[in-house]
């Protein structure tokens, strides 16, 4: 069986992905979207991969809410994003400025 | 190098892969398409953690609703994607530094992963034997007893989820017929016809 | 899961059930026409929680220490009530008039309160991010409730993007935390850190934690959603985010930090200290060259964070004190503040530009009195009350050791002093400009001298505020 490290680590390549795409696509916001799914993907990832080598359920039951809440929180995106489409007829909003964080 | 092992670095690599091909790539239908891969990917890793139920359930919300809802808006917006793209080259060099910064850290840590010494001793919900319960038998002992409360909140997120996307979205345009089937039902024949007698030679 | 830990969250319980009937009862009768009543009838059923809760005593924990509720959850969770009830009132009138009280509203505002209570409440993880969810989905809906406006929207769209991603960071850190301490409990997090040695794993985990939680008190350098979703969100609306969230990320802030990384102190203390420096500065500095109040009131509110970031960063029961006696009279100064520009207008069209409000003091003599105590208060000039709040994070900063800290805040606090007085200068001694109209509700006109009178009146003895806020930090701090 492969170590934690692996798994760890295709969860911290993943976080890294969903950062680097925050900053890549900053003006566009399905893509912004995608990106923090991506993060909370890893974040699912390290808690299974923990939950599984310490032999404790805890970790696994984060992730199902997690997977619950972001689901919600999809939605939620998508219904402001439509309506701000309405408004604008696009989709970009100048600068979030992520940069400055 | 076993069978796991294999699987386990087809499914690392097409899971992180695809992660990178959702946000470079051009077209954020296949941006879509990617995510719903990596998602595949995850599940995939999911399954040799032996986490099954995730697994599935990663497929089923993720692949199955939230992935479509993103394919859905996409394909509803009519949007330009090129004029967005434009401003993501400038953007490179600066989104490659803070990435690899971030991975070169994370990396020094997780290289060497150490639980701490108390960890074993604090752990809350002992997973059992594969031989006692199942994967999923044994998420819903601990979810509907230990964590009934926070069940309870996610079924309230839910609910705000819900109103939300109603109050955001739901618009009742004065200008559209609609069909009310209770009036239709209720529509009496006597009334709804009138018998005329049409002498011949005359319009009514 | 036994009737004691049903007592626990029943408030939270209580005002749930509350609002789902609300909402179902809203639906199948009046809908929109209920939805002034049923604000008020929110507000009532916030003020009545908030006694019931105000009697409880002792400290309890449950659903396995899940939840807790002692004095500190308590103090936070009363202040929360009060204020969300306080500008629920406040708002209603300014939201029917520009067509925006929808029924949904009130039942949205009551939900993402019960996020607030589990957020300050919390003694586990996911309890945390639960609630802490909770509440900021309720309130990326409220901000872009003005659905037809591109501002609102936009606000909505960018609030949500920023909370997403916050919410993003800090769950990798409690991945991270939960992995290295075997256990999401707070109450096991503080046992891995236990002899002064702190794992890596733990000390990034803090990091990303730490950062999430930056973005939610809007603190330099995670602030820069908060002047557009201010000024972008409805005015009643932008008077909610500056009043009970902030407290709620504030208490979830320090709840965390002394009950889960209580051993850390020194770990945290240094970044917190970095932060509230960061924040008292960019929020005096960058309010100067504002013209539109609602932008003001948002750098207000960064800097003010930034002082009360100055009390935690303390790491004492003291500094805890503090930052409470600090963020409960933020609340009361900020009702009466939004209260007054809410009612701001022009030909009854809102408007937000501070020249508008030039000589003001000459059409509305006792309004604008109210606005300079509460201008003054803002600034922290004595005898008014916002004096006492400073004055209190100062002197815990300076007790702990952090005195380069608190000089820093007192030269801020002289900076930021600018832009208030500038306010007072225009309504009094300003040229003749287009004017503003401020008509008020009661309820809005009674939040605004009401908030003035605490100021001048809560200088006496600060209506014995401090001995909750100890016992309050007593809880937390042990």
């Amino acid at each position: 069986m492969v170590g934690l490290e692996h798994y760890l680590g295709v969860g911290a390549a993943l976080f890294v992905i969903g950062v680097f795409g925050l900053f890549l696509n900053r003006k566009n916001i399905i893509i912004l979207l995608m990106s923090i799914e991506l993060m909370l993907l890893s974040v699912n990832i390290n808690l299974v991969a923990f939950s599984t080598y310490l032999g404790d359920l805890v970790g696994q039951v984060f992730t199902l809410f997690i997977l619950t809440v972001a689901a919600a929180e999809a939605a939620i995106g998508l219904a402001i994003l439509v309506s701000f489409f309405r408004n604008r007829g696009t989709i970009a909003v100048e600068d979030v400025n992520v940069m400055k964080g | 190098m076993s069978v796991a092992d294999f699987a386990f670095y087809i499914l690392a690599i097409t899971t992180v892969a695809s992660g990178f091909c959702t946000v470079v790539s051009k077209n954020p239908v296949h941006s879509v398409l990617w995510l719903i891969a990596s998602f595949l990917g995850a599940a995939g890793l999911f399954v040799l953690l032996g986490a099954e139920f995730l697994a599935m359930l990663l497929i089923i919300v993720y692949v199955g609703a939230v992935a479509v809802l993103f394919l859905f808006v996409v394909m509803m917006l009519d949007v330009d994607f090129a004029e967005l793209k434009a401003g993501m080259a400038q953007s490179v060099p600066l989104a490659l530094l803070i990435g690899v910064i971030l991975l070169l850290q994370l990396g020094s840590v997780i290289g060497v992963w150490q639980f701490s010494d108390g960890a074993e001793a604090a752990r809350a919900a002992i997973t059992p034997a594969i031989e006692e319960t199942h994967n999923t038998m044994a998420l819903g002992q601990v979810l509907y007893t230990d964590y009934i409360l926070l069940f309870q909140l996610a079924g309230l997120i839910l609910l705000v989820a819900m109103i939300g996307a109603i109050v955001l979205t739901l618009r009742h345009r004065t200008n559209v017929k609609r069909q009310n089937v209770v009036a239709q039902m209720h529509r009496d024949p006597a009334q709804a016809l009138e018998m005329l007698d049409v002498k011949p030679g005359q319009g009514l | 899961m036994m009737s004691s830990d049903i007592q626990i969250v029943l408030p939270e319980i209580l005002l749930s059930v509350y609002a789902m009937a609300a909402l179902i009862g809203a639906v199948y009768t009046g809908k929109d026409r209920l939805a002034a009543p049923l604000t008020w009838l929110t507000a009532l059923v916030m003020a009545l929680l908030a006694v019931m809760i105000a009697g409880g005593e002792g400290a309890r924990e449950g659903f396995n220490g899940m939840v807790v509720d002692d004095a500190y959850a308590r103090f936070a969770k009363v202040a929360i009530l009060l204020s969300a009830g306080a500008v629920l009132v406040v708002g209603t009138e300014a939201m029917a008039r520009r067509g925006l009280l929808k029924f949904e509203y009130p039942i949205l505002i009551a939900l993402s309160v019960v996020g607030m209570m589990v957020m300050v409440s919390a003694g586990d993880l996911i309890a945390l991010y639960m609630g802490l969810e909770l509440q900021s989905l309720a309130l990326y809906v409220v901000a872009s409730l003005n659905r037809d406006s591109v501002k609102s929207t936009e606000a909505g769209m960018k609030y949500f993007v920023l909370g997403a991603l916050s919410s993003g960071l800090m769950l990798y850190g409690a991945s991270l935390v939960y992995g290295y301490s075997g256990t999401t409990l707070f109450g096991g997090i503080i046992g891995a850190a236990n002899d002064g040695h702190v794992g890596m794993g733990l000390l990034i985990g803090l990091t990303f934690v730490l950062s999430g939680m930056a973005f939610k008190v809007s603190a330099v350098p995670f602030h820069m959603w908060t002047p557009d979703v201010y000024e972008g969100a409805p005015t009643p609306v932008t008077a909610f985010f500056a009043t009970a969230p902030k407290l709620a990320a504030m208490g979830l802030f320090a709840r965390v930090m002394f009950d889960a990384f209580g051993n850390a102190v020194a770990d945290w203390q240094q970044i917190v200290a970095f932060l509230a420096l960061l924040s008292m500065f960019l929020g005096a500095i960058a309010a100067i060259g504002q013209t539109n109040i609602k932008r003001l009131m948002a750098y207000s509110s960064i800097s003010h964070m930034g002082f009360a970031l100055l009390g935690l960063a303390a790491g004492t029961e003291f500094g805890v004190q503090a930052m409470l006696i600090y963020m409960a009279i933020y609340l009361t100064m900020n009702i009466g503040t939004f209260a007054f520009i809410l009612s701001m207008e022009r030909d009854g069209k809102p408007v937000t530009d501070i020249a508008s409000m030039k000589l003001y003091s000459r059409a509305e003599p006792m309004k604008a009195a109210a606005m300079l105590i509460l201008m003054f208060s803002l600034a922290g000039v004595p005898p008014m009350v916002g004096f006492f709040g400073k004055y209190a994070v100062l002197n815990a900063a300076v007790q702990s050791g952090l005195t380069w800290l608190a000089v820093a805040g007192v030269i801020a606090s002289v900076i930021g002093a600018f832009y208030y007085l500038r306010i007072v200068f225009f309504m009094y001694f300003g040229d003749e400009g287009e004017g503003v109209q401020t008509p008020m509700a009661p309820a809005a006109w009674a939040a605004l001298m009401g908030s003035a009178a605490i100021m001048v009146l809560g200088a006496i003895n600060l209506f014995g505020i401090e001995g909750a806020a100890a016992a309050a930090a007593a809880a937390l701090v042990n």
